[in-house]
């Protein structure tokens, strides 16, 4: 049911557009022939027919037609303004006004809904020129302005709903010969601020004819029964003739007073403040600032003309730091004139004088102002010009001085009083800086406590006239610096602040401050504290009751001017000395008191790795005593890394630090309880801090400070102290001595090992003869067998050495899989090792297990700084052993299958047989091929088979005996025997070492020990 | 006519502005010309948008005035030159004429050696020479 009764409403909907449309179309096809064929004679018509062609073409939606139409019926009608002479010229203007702007807002719309934003913008401004020119007469021009004004104003709106809906903004080029309009001109903002200045025409026209109209006296009550006739743009007066109404004709001059009388009801400054807003904000939102900052400019203006003087200042000062920055001076000068005037009105005393100290510093030049300006346009400042600056000048320090005699101040309540005084403040970024800028320069930039430094206070301004200064005071961080100057021309103010008192006053000839001259003042102060000296503030006094406080700046540091850097002036520097005037600084650091203490260290080393090393550190007081002296411990990286941060190479870990500060001890000349709990004792790894005892003049303290290397290393030891000369902590300051040392922590010993098989015995060991790569394969030792370790330790250090012991240590984890045989005892009474000396020591392993990878343990060796030879004073380690241990390596463990031994005597005699054994034993379980040969050598013969094969029983022994004449005597080398194993197709050689004999030309006659104890005794 | 010209620092402080009307605007064409910094800014921040090409220096027309079209002209030294003038039709043959024979006279002031960079022009011959170059405005369009 309501399907069907919506599918009928829709049809019959459209039954009705149909027929309308159809109805449309032939009415406006009537007319359009009507139009076309000119049946008509006048041009009122002619725009009727226009316009109503167009409004039934819009009915039809036909927006190219309506729109040709519309234009049509515009441009008829702008012919007829010179032409026409139907009604009285004022009202005949308004009508055509009225009419124009009807169409002119139909063709706006189309265009703009059609999006042609570009076309319509160019229609508008066709259309303002065409109208602009279209004034009137002269008490009637308001009414142009207000029509002009609501043109932009329209155009502004309908401009702001189609980008509202449409961003397509035009991507063409702007402001060239093929496109004259430019950006602004697609913004709304750009149309508000035009109709809020026509606007303002209109208020002031209108104001004008107002008070022609009051002049003159006529207002009368006829204008009040106009009302606007049944068309566009006309107006009558009603007639009311009892039941009858009747509507008369007007003449201009009562259209006029009727168009006064509607006007006077409206508030325009309120118009125009909402317009300029929309356009304010409008820029401001586009980043337009300077425009936004005129509109801003206007607009304040608007409210200080209606006494609105908050919202007014609140607006220039925003503005005003614009024109500041970009340097705009005369901008600028006009909105301070306004501002100044504000402060006026609302009797803000310190303002006033800010905005008028800043107009008088303004780089404003008579020159400039040639053009002079008209009072209307000038603001309350007046015109631009250096007098107008002097007159501002005088002004305001006339109000300062109390005097009397300007009329600017004598008409306010401006006053500065002692109750009231005034006090203004200048920093960096003040605009206040033109009129006072104070410069302090130190001579030096390091200066002694207690003796005078020089420095220089240098003071410039920009205010057209000279200024006297009464006095100045210079103010530091360390208050007691602090000092005023006198001026001596002036009489000493009778009443000096009381926190004045005490203060060094100097006195100045004279104070003067001249235009853009520096006034360079030299004095001395006489710092007592240690730390930075910085002057903060130099108030100049410049009145009774007036004061400039002027934050102080390095010459150094010091920025331009802001806007007088852009003129073209002498520019000098703030103090005599050019070289001062660039590197000036407003801060010196003043020195701490010279130390009277020494500080001493004991010791240099260099320091051997694992010892507990002693430095003795001595304090002794020259003349200052030391109260809460403070001993700081550093120990830092030589190279200037952190505290001993680990190396990019090394992994961090806790051995991390390679050097360690264990702590501070042997504290001489005092007990430890001495220490109380008040006193701080603090160490870490590499600091520490360490309370030094109250010391009178002349004492001495020391304690030792205690370091341990873990890996040899330089570093650098930093001790600092810190002591107060007073015992009053308060007022005395705190004195630091340092002393730095670098200290070598040395590796003491250097401990080798070396492994060696019984003296002519050789065992196969089959991973020496296998092709393998010997890199990656421990060394072997054979099963079973003995084999001789030999250690040995070298001093390595520049002291000599004591030896306690030296053994093979297991790790905790691992046991002992071998048989060891220590060679002597534990205890080595006087192995005392001087500088590069070599201790060896000798031990015996027997393997006990095959394995590929057995632990030998370490070598731990105990030794301590021999003390017999060096001074117990200067001694710098204590006699603690020191345990060194050093990893023997990994060994491979496995079954020689074949031992080949030489046997012979241990020496020969020329000429005397010997018997040379060869034993070869098998160890396994398997029948062994030996091949055997000898080569012959010179100083031997001998008996036997040069080379033969044998076959080795399992588990047995085969001896391949010789005998040997040797031949000649001396160190002779025996016949070589070399034999080849089979099965493993290995040979091998006793080493030349084992095979050498030494042949005596005769039988020796040794003596032996005993023998020769013997003879002693027997003499 | 010409009723107006300024140079324009690259910090937007004015270098130099003077303005050749009878009557007593100046404070207005000041303002003119400031806010008409704001649209060179917004030529020179979107070239691309403003359809201006590479080492173009004219920028064509700023803004309509009431009264007034501004033009402006950016030099490689980020110096703005500003024109403002009361004639409504003119011809960018002409504009770009004037500029061309301003920048000329402004390149000549400034390489005066007392001149400081950065500093208001003050130089009574570029004065004089402007004034010539405006008064020519219009009439000798060929330069």
């Amino acid at each position: 049911m309501m399907m069907l009764l919506g599918m009928l409403t829709c049809r019959l909907a459209s039954a009705f557009a149909e027929l309308a449309n159809v109805y449309y179309r032939d009415e406006g096809r009537r007319i359009r022939t009507r139009v076309e064929k000119k049946s008509f004679n006048s041009n009122e018509l002619n725009v009727r027919y226009c316009f109503k062609v167009a409004v039934y073409a819009e009915f039809r939606r036909d927006w190219a037609e309506a729109w040709r139409f519309y234009e049509d019926a515009y441009h008829t009608l702008r012919e007829m303004v010179g032409t026409s002479n139907r009604l009285p010229a004022v009202q005949r203007l308004v009508e055509i006004k009225t009419v124009a702007e009807q169409l002119h807002f139909k063709i706006s719309t189309l265009l703009l809904h059609g999006g042609k934003t570009a076309e319509a913008v160019t229609w508008f401004r066709q259309h303002n020129a065409s109208y602009k020119k279209l004034v009137g007469l002269v008490d009637s021009v308001f009414l142009h302005w207000e029509w002009m004004s609501r043109q932009f104003l329209v155009f502004a709106e309908l401009l702001e709903t189609s980008a509202k809906t449409s961003h397509g903004s035009s991507t063409l080029a702007v402001g060239t010969a093929d496109n004259p309009l430019t950006e602004w001109e697609f913004q709304p903002a750009y149309y508000y601020q035009y109709a809020a200045h026509y606007l303002k025409e209109k208020r002031d026209s209108f104001e004008i004819a107002l008070s022609m109209l009051e002049m003159t006296d006529k207002i009368d009550s006829r204008a009040e029964s106009v009302v606007p006739s049944i068309y566009m743009g006309q107006f009558a007066r009603l007639l009311d003739e009892g039941d009858k109404v009747s509507m008369e004709p007007l003449i201009d001059e009562e259209y006029i007073q009727y168009a006064i009388a509607q006007g006077k009801r409206f508030q325009d400054s309120l118009e125009i403040v909402v317009l300029l807003r929309r356009a304010y904000e409008s820029f401001s939102n586009l980043k337009a600032q300077r425009m936004a900052s005129l509109c801003g400019f206007q607009m304040a203006r608007e409210y200080f003309s209606q006494d609105d003087f908050g919202n007014a200042k609140q607006l220039l000062d925003e503005i005003a730091h614009l024109y500041r920055k970009e340097g705009w001076v005369t901008l600028l000068w006009d909105v301070l004139g306004y501002l100044r005037e504000c402060s006026r009105k609302c009797n803000a005393v310190k303002e006033f004088t800010e905005y008028s100290l800043e107009l008088a510093a303004l780089p404003v030049f008579s020159s400039f102002g040639v053009q002079s300006l008209r009072s209307k346009e000038c603001g309350p400042a007046g015109p631009a010009s250096f007098a107008q600056r002097e007159v501002i000048h005088q002004e305001v320090f006339g109000l300062v001085n109390g005097e009397t005699g300007f009329e600017t101040i004598e008409n306010s309540n401006l006053k500065i009083t002692g109750d009231n005084p005034l006090h203004l403040e200048t920093d960096l970024v003040s605009p206040l800086r033109l009129v006072l800028l104070a410069s302090v320069a130190f001579h030096e930039q390091i200066i002694k406590p207690g003796l005078p430094a020089m420095i220089t206070v240098s003071l410039l301004s920009q205010l057209p006239l000279t200024v006297n200064i009464d006095q100045l005071e210079v103010q530091f961080n360390q208050s007691e610096c602090n000092f005023v100057i006198q001026n001596s021309e002036r009489p000493p103010s009778a009443t000096i602040p009381n926190g004045q008192q005490g203060r060094r006053v100097e006195n100045a000839s004279s104070l003067a401050l001249v235009t853009n001259k520096w006034l360079r003042l030299t004095y001395a102060v006489i710092p007592e504290q240690s730390g930075k000296l910085e002057c903060i503030y130099v108030i100049a006094k410049m009145g009774p009751h007036f004061t400039i406080c002027c934050g102080a700046e390095s010459p150094a540091s010091m920025e331009d001017l802001p806007l007088w850097k852009f003129e073209d002036r002498v520019e000098t520097f703030p103090t005599k000395d050019p070289a001062l005037a660039f590197s000036g600084q407003k801060a010196a650091q003043v020195e701490e008191p010279d130390p009277q203490v020494d500080l001493i260290f004991g010791a240099t080393g260099p320091a051997l790795v694992g010892e507990r090393f002693m430095i003795p550190v001595t304090v002794a007081s020259k003349s200052h005593p030391i109260f809460s002296g403070e001993l700081k411990i550093n120990l830092v990286d030589v190279k200037g890394g952190g505290l001993f941060s680990p190396r990019e190479a090394e992994p961090f870990s806790m051995d991390s630090h390679h050097v360690e500060l264990l702590g501070v001890t042997g504290l001489v000349g005092q007990d430890e309880s001495q220490l109380g709990p008040d006193k701080m004792k603090k160490i870490q790894r590499s600091f520490g801090l360490v309370s030094v005892p109250i010391l009178k003049d002349g004492d001495l303290w020391s304690c030792k400070l205690e370091l341990k290397w873990y890996r040899p290393k330089p570093i650098m030891l930093f001790v600092s102290l810190g002591y107060f000369p007073d015992s009053n902590e308060a007022s005395s300051q705190k004195v630091h001595v340092h002393k730095s040392l670098q200290i070598e922590g040395k590796t003491p010993v250097l401990i080798s090992h070396q492994f060696m098989l019984p003296f002519r015995e050789e065992p196969l060991l089959l991973s020496r003869i296998k092709p393998l790569a010997v890199s990656d394969q421990l060394a072997s030792l054979p099963l079973k067998e003995t084999s001789i370790l030999i250690v040995s330790v070298k001093n390595c250090s520049e002291v000599p050495l004591q030896l306690q012991s030296m053994s093979i240590e297991m790790d905790d984890v691992s046991e002992r899989t071998y048989v060891l045989h220590d060679g002597g005892k534990d205890i080595l009474h006087s192995a005392h090792l001087v500088p590069g000396e070599e201790f060896k020591k000798v031990f015996t392993i027997i393997p006990e297990v095959e394995t590929s990878n057995l632990k030998l343990g370490s070598v731990a060796l105990r030794w301590r700084r021999n003390f017999v030879t060096g001074d117990q004073s200067t001694s710098t380690a204590t006699d603690d052993w020191v345990l060194t241990k050093d990893q023997l390596p990994d060994m491979c463990v496995e079954v020689s299958p074949l031992v080949i031994s030489v046997e012979c005597p241990p020496y020969a005699i020329l000429g005397d047989p010997f018997s040379y054994l060869v034993r070869i034993r098998n160890q396994t379980r398997l029948l062994q091929e030996v091949k055997f040969s000898v080569a012959d050598a010179q100083s031997f013969v001998l008996t036997g088979f040069h080379s033969d094969t044998v076959f080795v029983l399992p588990k047995s022994e085969h001896i391949i005996a010789y005998k040997i004449v040797p031949l000649a005597s001396g160190v002779q080398q025996l016949p070589r025997v070399t034999v080849t194993s089979v099965r493993y197709s290995a040979g091998f050689q006793p080493s030349i070492a084992a095979s050498t004999v030494f042949v005596f030309p005769s039988k020796p006659h040794f003596k032996t020990a005993a023998q020769c104890k013997e003879l002693v005794l027997a003499e | 006519m010409i009723v107006c010209v300024a140079v324009v620092g690259h910090q937007n402080n004015p270098l130099y502005i003077q303005s050749f009307t009878e009557a007593d605007d100046a404070l207005k064409l000041h303002h003119i010309v400031h806010c008409s910094l704001d649209v060179v800014d917004e030529r020179v921040n979107n070239p691309k948008k403003s359809g201006l090409t590479l080492n173009e220096t004219f920028l064509g027309l700023l803004y309509p005035a009431e009264n007034y079209k501004v033009y402006g002209y950016l030099t490689n030294t980020k110096v703005k030159f500003i024109l403002v003038t009361t004639d409504l039709d003119v011809r960018d043959a002409d504009v770009r004429n004037f500029f061309r024979r301003f920048h000329a006279a402004y390149v000549d002031a400034v390489s005066n050696p007392f001149h400081v960079p950065g500093k208001k022009i003050t130089s009574r011959t570029f004065a004089e020479r402007v004034s010539n170059i405006v008064k020519s405005f219009g009439f000798n369009s060929v330069g």
